[in-house]
């Protein structure tokens, strides 16, 4: 065999190597359902936040409610629908689950995180403590899978790392030019993922990482408004496209992968979407803000 | 030994010859305008332009004109037009946008902070005649009406003024460049202050006693004083803030004798809570803050703290305030077909709370339908059912309203409405009916 025949054939194998290794990563959402109430007949209203709980729970933050809804999902069908209504967090707006079941909560008009136990009773204030210098104001927040928590501090222009406790542990500092961060996610690897909506930019810092440094620009080719970072344990980043009404998939490394779902009202369609997560790697739960309900979908991949 | 010396130096001599005649050799081959057209076609004497003109007698009246482009002057036409063939329009050499790049190409310096856009689009024709004009460097106009010709609001806002900056009527070329600059913003000539400071002298007493004694001589002028003039005394911008107009800086600043005398006095918006404490806390007691609002900067994210040309001492005119982060928003409206109202005339206020709100999108009414009809009276509109009791087909939390039909930004098609025809949307609900 000669040397061009072998570099031929060498060529062809990695092509064909990259192709396998993109389609791996082609994703299709799939309706499955729609939530609109809770197990009392209490329609929602504009939910904003999401979050997919350990034990296949599926936690929503009913913001105009003032409220948090819990539900639970089996084999694809939703039960449940407990209320849980705490005076301390009159506008839930995201949130997360921790390793125990425990919610964390962030109110919107407090700004402040809250931390509630899955039976629905309130732990208390979920504060950064310990913070060297400068004022704390709370955009979004992450957690990882040690249940240390990432605050997005757009007052003092950084995301604050602490213990799941709130004391504060290191802090990495926003990139120098940026429009205006909304939201961060944080993926099984420990890279926090950071989104600025305004420039339409990802930024990532590897676990242990000091900086961020920008991933991609280009979200604004593909999405009007992204808004909402999430991440599977897969090494696929979601973003929620608010104003369009969609979701980006996109690589590790920010590599736009597709598009998924479209602006709409009817069943599988979403209209200003808000907190999106995912649950056991096989489905994705949106809070479906303007439609007034929460959607599921099958991963298909 | 006299003969070595004499033989060393024909050498030299030889050799220096030899560069020179090396040297125009490269410049007669490598040139662009002669040697390639001249390689390429083997022309004749005076075929290169002279030749040209037989047939193109009207051109000899823009030989008459008093500034001559040098390829024209030289009789030169192959410099910039193929005589034969060309894929470009007026049998130009090489694409229209780079033909003047061809021998002006170091007219954008490498790193350069501003660009001129039309210079950036290879548009040069929108300023100069690429063979001869009656102002010098071939311009179209002289002095500043060549610079009005595009910049029809810079025109119209200088009309009139009471006090007008002296250097603006008299060129602009005093403070910015034509094409690009390497060392400013906005194509200017230098960064502000330092191309102020090239007239104006801030070591004099008097720029201290009317600065209230604060050491601003390295601060941004434009900060203050709009540099194309104004109708306020010393070119201060036409809305002032009121501290700056009383001279009490020190409402914001530390003291002007402090070691940090410009230092503002608290971050964000807690700064201007100090005058505007009620506005600032109804804005904090309501469900949803704009984030910017709770950004370091605050209020002047999207307001000027000391003067500005615009309402509300706000940054820009309201379209460039909200269109800076809100780009798709903005640009729906622009490609809509049928344009709303309040967003063509910039009032993005007559919907939306630019500060807080109580429900999604920062609307200032309770309901859409409530924000909707201050303006519209939808009974005269449709006969539709539209309201609380209307339930939407299409989801059992929504109610039929106005955006269940329209977007209020636009879309693509006629009425703001999302699809193609009425019957693509009546038929979203109405789907018996679909064909």
């Amino acid at each position: 065999m000669s040397k061009s025949t072998l570099r031929i054939l060498s060529l062809i194998f990695g092509l064909t190597l990259a192709g396998n290794a993109y389609a791996a990563d082609a994703v299709k959402f799939v309706h499955i359902r729609s939530v609109y109430a809770d197990g009392q007949g209490v329609a929602l209203n504009h939910p904003e936040g999401v979050a997919c709980g350990p034990a296949s729970t599926v936690v929503v933050a009913d913001t105009e409610n003032g409220r948090l809804v819990l539900f639970a999902v089996s084999a694809e069908a939703v039960t449940g629908g407990s209320p849980i209504k705490l005076s301390q967090v009159p506008y839930p707006v995201r949130v997360h689950t921790c390793s125990n079941g425990d919610i964390l909560v962030l109110d919107g008009k407090l700004r402040r995180v809250f931390r509630v136990n899955s039976a629905g009773a309130f732990l208390g204030a979920v504060e950064p403590k310990g913070v060297p210098k400068g004022n704390v104001v709370l955009k979004s927040f992450a957690l990882d899978r040690e249940d240390w928590i990432y605050f997005l501090d757009i007052f003092s222009r950084r995301v604050l790392l602490t213990d799941p406790t709130g004391n504060y542990q290191r802090e990495i500092p926003f990139p120098e030019k940026f429009g205006f961060f909304s939201d961060l996610a944080v993926d099984a690897r420990g890279t926090i993922f950071l989104l600025d909506s305004v420039q339409g930019s990802l930024y990532a810092a590897e676990k242990g990482g000091e900086a961020f440094t920008l991933l991609t620009k280009d979200l604004r080719e593909y999405a009007s408004f992204p808004t909402y970072l999430t991440t599977d344990g897969r090494g696929t980043v979601y973003v929620v496209d608010q104003d369009g009404g969609g979701v980006l998939v996109l690589g590790q490394d920010g590599s736009y992968r597709g598009r998924q779902l479209a602006m709409g009202w009817k069943e599988g369609l979403l209209y200003y979407p808000a907190q999106m997560c995912i649950s056991g790697g096989e489905m994705a739960v949106f809070a479906d803000r303007e439609n007034n309900r929460v959607q599921l979908y099958r991963i298909l991949r | 030994m006299r003969s070595g010396r004499k033989q060393g130096m024909r050498w030299r001599y030889a050799t220096g010859i030899l560069l020179v005649t090396w040297c125009v050799l490269v410049f007669l081959i490598c040139s662009p305008g002669q040697g390639r057209s001249e390689d390429k076609h083997k022309l004749k004497t005076g075929a290169k332009g002279e030749l040209c003109l037989k047939c193109h007698e009207d051109f000899r009246d823009k030989l008459r004109k008093r500034f001559l482009h040098t390829p024209v002057a030289k009789r030169e036409c192959t410099g910039c037009h193929d005589p034969h063939t060309s894929n470009h329009r007026k049998l130009l050499g090489t694409d229209p946008g780079r033909v003047c790049y061809t021998c002006h190409n170091g007219i954008v310096p490498k790193g350069a902070r501003s660009e001129h856009r039309v210079v950036t689009e290879g548009k040069c024709g929108s300023c100069h005649d690429p063979h001869s004009a009656d102002h010098k460097n071939n311009l179209l106009k002289g002095g500043n009406e060549l610079c009005f010709g595009c910049h029809e609001q810079t025109r119209k806002s200088l009309a009139g003024l009471k006090h007008p900056h002296v250097p603006v009527n008299q060129d602009c070329l005093r403070c910015h460049n034509p094409h690009a600059s390497a060392k400013g913003a906005s194509l200017l000539k230098a960064d502000v202050p330092g191309l102020c400071k090239g007239c104006h002298n801030t070591n004099v007493k008097a720029f201290s006693s009317l600065h209230a004694n604060y050491p601003v001589s390295n601060s941004l002028c434009t900060s203050c004083h709009n540099p194309h003039g104004s109708n306020k005394e010393a070119i201060l911008y036409d809305q002032v803030h009121q501290p700056v107009a009383k001279r009490l800086c020190a409402q914001c600043h530390q003291p002007p004798d402090a070691k940090d005398a410009l230092k503002i006095r608290r971050e964000g918006y807690e700064l201007c809570r100090g005058c505007h404490s009620e506005m600032v806390n109804v804005t904090m007691g309501k469900n949803r803050v704009h984030g910017p609002l709770l950004s370091r900067e605050g209020c002047l994210t999207c307001h000027r703290p000391h003067a500005s040309s615009a309402k509300a001492l706000l940054i820009g005119t309201t379209q460039q305030v909200c269109g800076k982060c809100h780009v798709d928003t903005a640009g729906r409206h622009d490609r809509s077909e049928t344009k709303h109202k309040p967003i063509q005339e910039g009032d993005c206020s007559a919907c939306h709370d630019p500060h807080a709100g109580n429900s999604s999108f920062l609307v200032n009414k309770a309901s859409v339908m409530e924000m909707c009809t201050a303006c519209h009276d939808w009974q005269k509109h449709s006969s539709h059912p539209i309201g609380e009791k209307a339930k939407d087909p299409r989801n059992p939390n929504a109610t039929v309203q106005c955006l269940s039909c329209h977007r209020s930004h636009g879309t693509e098609y006629k009425h703001m409405i999302p699809f193609a025809t009425t019957t693509n949307l009546c038929v979203q609900c109405h789907e018996q009916y679909k064909r």
